[in-house]
């Protein structure tokens, strides 16, 4: 955590976007890494480096699939992302309440 | 979370301040719930009006029928359109906010059975009806009772409330709409249907802005 109590692996505006956007998902739902990068408009490299920061912190879970020569990566926040992302948002309005 | 600052200065080498990320959170959770929703408001609305001026304008052609003879040859191309246009609008919004989407909000197999079965026995009940010496038009809204239930069952098993409420709303419509009178049936279900629409419209516009 920071001094002002915000997880710093979701204090970073291309990371929480990425959370915010897998938050609006409901639950048990996936999404492809394609969708992602094309609604967040994010070039592939920067979108993985951002992923993977979130799954080895346990905030997604990742899955790959092939079908014949393609293969499709699916995305999801985990249950620990979504409380991550909960507690994130209490901290912010903890903070600005008090401004 | 209503903050007016805008998020961009932390994309551009400031500083991430609360008041940025509060925004950013904002805004991109908005984005992606109208992104995501296969029912957009804007749809529904439309659909509202459509069913209105569709149903409506049956009413008014056959409210002054007596003896009651169902809709006139005109009609009938209006409903058409109508259902077609629906139909087409309606899988093309949905195939879009679905798109890369995966698991458990979408259809399974066995609920896409349950609603076919469920048009289907609409169909074979109109079909009954019509053997029995009944016809059709006189219960214009009957068609609605049997997939608005096995609408609401599907979704009671989803804990989906809001459809749940949907469901039962077109039940009841089609309920009340048998006891109207042939040519009243016609005025229940284009004003019954409408409600439901832009109701469910409303309350999709307020849990996105939550």
């Amino acid at each position: 955590m920071n001094n002002d109590g915000l997880d710093p692996l979701i204090h970073v505006p291309t990371r929480l976007k990425i959370v915010a956007t897998l938050a609006a998902l409901p639950d048990g739902d996936t999404l492809s890494f394609t969708r992602l990068q094309d609604m967040l408009e994010l070039t592939p490299g920067n979108l993985i480096i951002q992923l993977r920061k979130l799954e080895e912190a346990g905030y997604l879970s990742s899955e790959k699939t092939r079908n014949g020569s393609a293969q499709k990566t699916t995305v999801a926040l985990t249950s620990r992302g979504r409380e991550a992302l909960g507690a994130y948002t209490q901290a912010l309005r903890d903070l600005l309440g008090g401004l | 979370m209503n903050h007016t600052s805008g998020p961009t200065a932390a994309g551009n080498g400031g500083t991430f301040g609360p008041e940025q990320a509060a925004a950013l959170l904002d805004q991109t959770t908005q984005q992606a719930r109208r992104k995501f929703q296969p029912s957009p408001p804007w749809l529904l609305v439309t659909r509202a009006v459509m069913v209105l001026a569709a149903l409506g304008a049956i009413w008014l052609s056959v409210r002054g029928q007596h003896p009651y003879r169902g809709p006139t040859a005109a009609d009938i191309p209006v409903l058409v359109a109508f259902i077609a246009v629906n139909f087409a609008a309606t899988v093309a919004v949905r195939r879009h906010a679905t798109a890369g989407v995966s698991g458990r909000s979408r259809f399974g197999q066995g609920e896409i059975t349950v609603l076919v079965l469920a048009f289907v026995a609409a169909v074979v009940a109109m079909v009954a009806l019509g053997a029995a010496g009944v016809n059709f038009a006189t219960y214009p809204t009957s068609v609605l009772v049997i997939p608005g239930l096995a609408w609401a069952v599907l979704m009671a098993a989803r804990a989906n409330w809001r459809g749940l409420a949907t469901g039962l709303a077109i039940v009841v419509i089609g309920i009340v709409g048998a006891f109207a009178g042939p040519a009243g049936a016609w005025a229940v279900a284009a004003v019954g249907l409408c409600v439901v629409l832009l109701g469910s419209a409303a309350a999709i516009a307020w849990q996105q802005r939550a």
